[in-house]
């Protein structure tokens, strides 16, 4: 049984001959051009413009970690600020009150990095919990620069108050000198996020925001992903903040205010979110012009600014850089085509199942909302190689009956084991990792990602997505080959998955549960809203996988012509309880099934 | 005693602020930013009766009317396209904000000013002296409170803002005109927030951005009570009931951010706030 098989009708590997090195080359050649710009920066502009550039720089370094929270992972945060601000008061505060010393800077470089980090860790711990939204995380992430500039204000002369520090020692630099380390910071980091902003991980982020319970049923551990973004993005702007300390030499608590946090997301917003080029380009043109023109027009500036926001995020809601991007497309279109490429049979690495092993036990489960039982007292036991179909009328339990299943907060009594393992109270994540995929009614996929993409995303769990590379070639389970190959989906890779038809978004959800290479499969109607011959085919691929790879799976369906085709054994689910558990003859001719679903039970 | 009456008073005041910003996020399920820039365009109606002589009085109807207005052109120029992106709605809406406290800064002045009170001294509370017109303002408060109490539950306009604000697709099926329920709210929304910056400014100086502050602590009040009423003035009465505990005996700094602190805590703690859940 536990034999590795590779299966050589495989399609050909991608064409286009080593894509990496190639777009390394390129970023590289953007890197150097601009390199060359902010080396010859302080030679052409005139020292005013210098200053203000060096100021812009620092403030597009924080836009940047904005967009990569709000524009891929879709938080919206105020929060940035508070960050930036910590890291500027971390360097103000050494070096007025320890002094300024090899030891004191190190220190404070240290501190500007960790205290905005963990502040980081903290609000993300708050913002991201099974079940939290959106809202919810801008408004801890507006609480954040609200507190922190609170504590400023507080802290009285050791903190400078209202008025801010000034005064401190700082690095002996020339203006030219901080144009190039801010501009140089700028250009580095903005060229590690473009990397990372088309690598695997990436798509995680963009996957979290489309769907975050489709991502926690596939075991990734979504709370988890964000809270570590969160601080590493608040860490990188305390050093933002760290530097702009010791290029200004004064710090005051508009630094860390939630109007500074707005205005970030304004530059990034105007600029166009999700793609860095824009959010940068935006808080420098806003930043340069602002100095400019709030000379001559203190008040007329910023209602233009005000005025010019809002219409943007009514009629443009991507930005400028959706402008840009709509000519781009029209000058270059497609992209190199993602092929397919079955991985060996991997399902059988993990331990070798015996003959019949139990893989999901169910004994005494019941779930109650109050007085209202909704199960009671379910035992049931399915073994590998059995395809069960659970049925019985709307309000049975059935649904409920698998989320008590896949998600071990949700039952009210009784034990579920899954692969051998008590489930307990694990999220739906953990779950998952004991090798259980649930299919949901409604499809749950990533709009926004292609076919490609969405499959590479639930095989994150047994192969780690990376941080630098793109996906270009999609090495899958065989069992998720089998269903993308036969329901033509191998044939739409590069499509994005909002363009598919409903069978075909159904076809991809099952290839995406069988990429997590489960034991246990659980299908909630998989074949709802299907056509006769789309639903003909997702049964016999079931069947396939029951017999090919002795999965076991567990079917919720009202289709009874379909059940009698493809099940091996059929569980009848009737006001909470099990009225009968039998082979498909016995249930077909059971009188007791026959009246429920008359209703005269 | 004082500190009792001060606990109520204070509740009242946040209770009236954050009202128009409840009613709007229950009906149109968005966040209103401009909120507190509708708050200071009431504040500064009530200037303009100080400044025409009118009587005090009339600020508040005044500032309803004015904020209404504001309110409906802002509705159809700004919110209708927004009704599906939440969060877009907020920046908008922030954005909106701006502009008002620009255009104030441009006709008004950016400095500090002071309207004057329709009442002013003080009255005696069960042997304790104590601003009249706090006093005046709690009354005003539960005047607003059970008017549009009557309003959602006894008109035919509250009926159909209750039934968007439980199923909006289901009401629209049953012939609900849900755009007019929708443009409606946030008109009197608007509105109500209005009559509370009119309601504060004699407590307070007027400035064109001394709506930040209560924006944030309304906003963050709402959050905690979901869309009811009662939830509302019970986080307003304990919310506001610590920040005035904070600011007596700690530091007036510290209770400037109690309100903010406890909310973030209360919500991760129990996401459906003070409303059921």
């Amino acid at each position: 049984m536990a034999e590795e098989t590779t299966i050589d009708s495989a399609a050909p590997l991608t064409q286009s001959a080593s894509p990496a090195p190639r777009r390394l080359r390129a970023i590289a050649v953007v890197v150097a051009a601009l390199a060359i710009l902010i080396a010859a920066g302080p030679f052409v502009l005139d020292t005013y413009m210098v200053n203000i550039l060096i100021r812009a720089f620092h403030y597009a370094l924080v836009a940047l970690t904005v967009d990569l929270l709000w524009g891929y992972a879709g938080i919206l945060t105020f929060g940035q600020a508070a960050f930036f601000g910590i890291g500027a008061y971390a360097a103000a505060l050494f070096f007025t009150h320890i002094g300024f010393s090899p030891a004191t800077i190190t220190l404070a470089v240290v501190l500007a990095l960790l205290a905005p980090a963990l502040t980081g860790l903290l609000a993300g711990w708050l913002s991201f919990y099974p079940g939290s939204t959106p809202l919810y995380a801008s408004v801890v992430s507006l609480a954040f620069p609200i507190v922190v500039t609170q504590i400023i204000f507080s802290g009285g002369t050791f903190t400078g108050s209202s008025s801010g520090l000034v005064g401190y020692q700082v690095f002996d630099l020339s203006i030219e000198a901080w144009f190039w380390i801010a501009g140089g910071a700028l250009v580095v980091c903005g060229a590690l996020a473009f990397i990372f902003v088309k690598s695997e991980m990436a798509r995680v982020l963009v996957a979290i925001r489309d769907n975050e319970e489709r991502c926690s049923y596939l075991g990734i551990n979504t709370p988890r992903v964000k809270i570590l973004l969160t601080a590493l993005l608040a860490g990188i702007a305390g050093l933002a903040g760290f530097s702009y300390a010791n290029f200004s030499a004064v710090v005051a608590p508009e630094l860390t205010s939630f109007v500074f946090g707005t205005e970030l997301v304004i530059y990034v917003a105007l600029g166009g979110r999700g793609t860095l080029i824009g959010p940068v380009l935006g808080t420098i043109g806003i930043d340069v012009l602002s100095s400019y023109l709030s000379g001559d027009l203190p008040y007329v500036w910023k209602l233009i600014v005000g005025l010019i926001f809002i219409a943007v995020i009514v009629a443009l809601p991507n930005g400028m850089a959706q402008l840009a991007k709509i000519a781009w497309r029209k000058v270059a279109r497609g992209r190199g085509a993602i092929v397919s490429r079955p991985l060996a049979v991997r399902l059988h690495a993990k331990p070798a199942p015996a003959a019949s092993t139990a893989r999901l036990e169910i004994a005494h489960v019941s779930k109650s909302f109050g007085s209202l039982k909704v199960l009671e007292g379910i035992d049931l036991t399915i073994v590998d190689g059995e395809l069960v179909s659970l049925v019985g009328p709307n309000g049975a339990g059935k649904t409920t009956l698998m989320r008590c299943i896949s998600d071990g907060r949700e039952r009210s009594g009784g034990q579920v084991r899954v692969n051998g393992v008590d489930i307990g109270s694990k999220p739906p994540f953990r779950i998952a990792a004991l090798g259980l995929g649930r299919k949901f009614q409604t499809a749950g996929i990533f709009e926004s990602l292609t076919v490609a993409e969405c499959l590479r995303i639930a095989c994150a769990l047994n192969d780690q997505p990376s941080f630098l590379h793109p996906l270009e070639e999609l090495a899958l389970p065989a069992a998720a080959q089998l269903v993308i190959d036969v329901t033509g989906l191998a044939d739409v890779l590069s499509r994005e998955a909002r363009f598919l038809s409903h069978g075909q978004k159904q076809a991809l959800e099952l290839a995406m549960v069988l990429a997590l290479e489960p034991r246990i499969i659980l299908l909630d109607e998989p074949t709802a809203g299907l056509t006769k011959s789309e639903r003909a085919r997702i049964g016999r691929v079931l069947v396939d996988l029951v017999a090919q790879y002795r999965l076991a799976v567990v079917l919720v369906e009202h289709d009874l012509d379909f059940v009698r085709e493809i099940s091996s054994r059929v569980v009848v689910l009737h006001q909470g309880r099990i009225v009968l558990d039998g082979t498909v003859a016995e249930v077909v001719g059971s009188q007791i099934v026959r009246n429920i679903y008359l209703g005269t039970v | 005693m004082t500190i009792t009456l001060d606990i109520v008073t204070t509740a009242a005041l946040l209770f009236v602020v954050a009202t128009g910003l409840l009613v709007i996020f229950g009906v149109l399920k968005i966040i209103n930013f401009a909120h507190g820039a509708f708050l200071t365009i009431g504040a500064y109606g009530a200037l303009a009766t100080t400044a025409f002589n009118l009587n005090p009085w009339l600020s508040f109807p005044l500032a309803f009317v004015i904020g209404a207005a504001v309110g409906l052109l802002v509705e159809r120029l700004v919110v209708r396209p927004l009704y599906d992106r939440p969060l877009d709605a907020i920046l908008a809406t922030w954005g909106l904000g701006i502009v008002i406290s620009q255009f104030i800064t441009l006709g008004f002045g950016r400095e500090i000013q002071f309207a004057r009170s329709p009442l002013s001294g003080t009255i005696s509370v069960l042997g304790e002296t104590y601003s009249a017109y706090r006093l005046v303002a709690l009354a005003i408060t539960v005047a607003v409170g059970i008017g549009f109490a009557v309003l959602i539950e006894g008109t035919r306009l509250g009926l159909s803002a209750r039934a968007v604000i439980m199923n909006e697709d289901l009401a629209r099926g049953l012939g609900i005109d849900t755009y007019r329920v929708r443009r409606m709210t946030f008109v009197v929304g608007c509105g109500l927030a209005a009559l509370a910056g009119a309601l504060i400014t004699p407590l307070s100086s007027v400035d064109p951005n001394m709506g930040v502050p209560w924006l944030i602590n309304a906003f963050m009040l709402v959050m905690v009570a979901g869309s009811s009423f009662v939830s509302l003035a019970l986080a307003a009465l304990i919310l506001g009931g610590a920040q005035v505990v904070v600011s007596s005996y700690f530091s007036p700094i510290l209770g400037g951010m109690t309100i903010v602190l406890l909310s973030a805590v209360v919500l991760r703690l129990r996401p459906a706030g003070f409303g059921r859940g």
